[in-house]
């Protein structure tokens, strides 16, 4: 169990850490606003594969780490419970 | 190994075997000679005579050596060299034997560390090379800003400074307050950071963990939400509420942590094997 948490503590943290360094790059016009305002306009061919990369990035975080943490633990209690 | 530390260790384990039920059930197949000699035969763990193996549910170092794959068998290798050179130093040196299991800090410790340093050194590297920080206008030191306030880690001290509903208007007096709000919001200070300093002598800290001593947890609770609920009360001015409300509630939020803090811990408690866990960090008081 406490290997599937740092599992998905890993992808969490390293997921997001990238979606956060792209956001700062795309998503962050002003001290107000950052991390959060729509992505830009007329991107370069970089600008687009980052901003794709940062929404990949993004659900992977997420989706590992419920992955991880929900969705291979039930599978495991499932299975126990069955077998019983 | 001298030759005094032989004899001083020869009388010993026998008296352990009168004094604790434990160990004298095992040593009992045992040859005494084998058993008494401390100096030459050292524990599977490592330790000498130094520690009391916690109780009957330690693993069997052929328990142990059954973790045989992966990251247990790495750990399991690890340890297993890191005890071994341990031993033979032991062994090659006149050092009395200690009676505390540790590693040398090299290259054991060292290693760690290293690797803490260098995952802290290159994140602050690539966080500084990737979102180099927002750099403001000057500050234009001719006009005063509309809110002034200290760094947020002084939020607290502020909040001390505003409590004037609480100085009292003394009827001794004719209806005048002994001091004025800001002296008392100093001597409020001083009556926190207080506070703060005395604990530490009133508990010595003996518990491990906060279910042993469920009402200093309550206590410390408490301390931690009246540093979040006053430094709210700092900035009163930024966040809509209704000042009197929020002041109330910063002092009684607090109070109300601390009860639920204390009542979880002591329900907590009930069912925790806390004495096994102090069985398992007890070491056997120095020679």
């Amino acid at each position: 169990m406490a290997d599937e948490f740092a599992k998905g503590f890993g992808i969490f943290v390293t997921a997001m850490l990238g979606w956060m360094i792209l956001g700062g790059w795309y998503n962050t016009p002003d001290f107000e606003t950052q991390l959060s305002a729509p992505n830009p306009e007329q991107a370069e061919l970089y600008g687009q594969i980052a901003i794709a990369l940062k929404d990949a990035l993004f659900w992977f975080g997420v989706l590992g780490a419920l992955t991880f943490w929900v969705v291979i633990p039930a599978i495991e209690e499932a299975r126990t419970a069955l077998g019983e | 190994m001298t030759e005094d530390t032989d004899t001083t260790d020869a009388e010993e384990p026998t008296e352990d075997v009168a004094a604790d039920g434990g160990p004298a059930g095992e040593a009992s197949g045992t040859p005494s000679e084998l058993r008494s000699d401390g100096g030459e035969e050292t524990a599977t763990d490592g330790a000498g005579p130094g520690i009391v193996p916690p109780d009957d549910e330690t693993p069997a170092w052929s328990e142990r050596k059954q973790r045989s794959q992966g990251l247990s068998r790495l750990t399991y290798e690890y340890f297993e060299r890191a005890r071994r050179e341990d031993q033979d130093l032991r062994q090659e040196s006149s050092y009395v034997e200690r009676d505390v299991l540790g590693f040398p800090a090299w290259p054991h410790e060292m290693i760690r560390n290293l690797a803490i340093t260098s995952f802290f050194v290159g994140m602050i590297i690539l966080l500084s090379a990737t979102l180099p920080p927002h750099i403001g206008p000057p500050a234009n030191s001719g006009s005063t800003p509309a809110i002034i306030l200290p760094d947020w880690y002084l939020y607290w001290s502020f909040g001390l400074l505003k409590l004037a509903p609480l100085n009292p208007e003394l009827s001794l007096l004719g209806g005048q307050k002994l001091m004025a709000d800001r002296t008392f919001g100093v001597l409020a200070n001083l009556v926190v950071v207080g506070a703060v300093a005395i604990v530490p002598f009133l508990n010595k800290g003996a518990a491990r963990r906060p279910v042993e001593q469920p009402f200093w947890a309550g206590v410390g609770f408490g301390g931690v939400v009246f540093a979040f609920t006053i430094s709210a009360y700092s900035v009163n001015n930024l966040i809509p509420m209704e000042p009197t409300l929020q002041f109330d509630l910063a002092f009684l939020l607090p109070v109300l942590a601390a009860c639920i803090a204390y009542s979880v811990l002591k329900s907590m408690r009930e069912g925790y094997m806390f004495d096994l866990n102090r069985r398992y960090y007890r070491l056997r008081p120095p020679k």
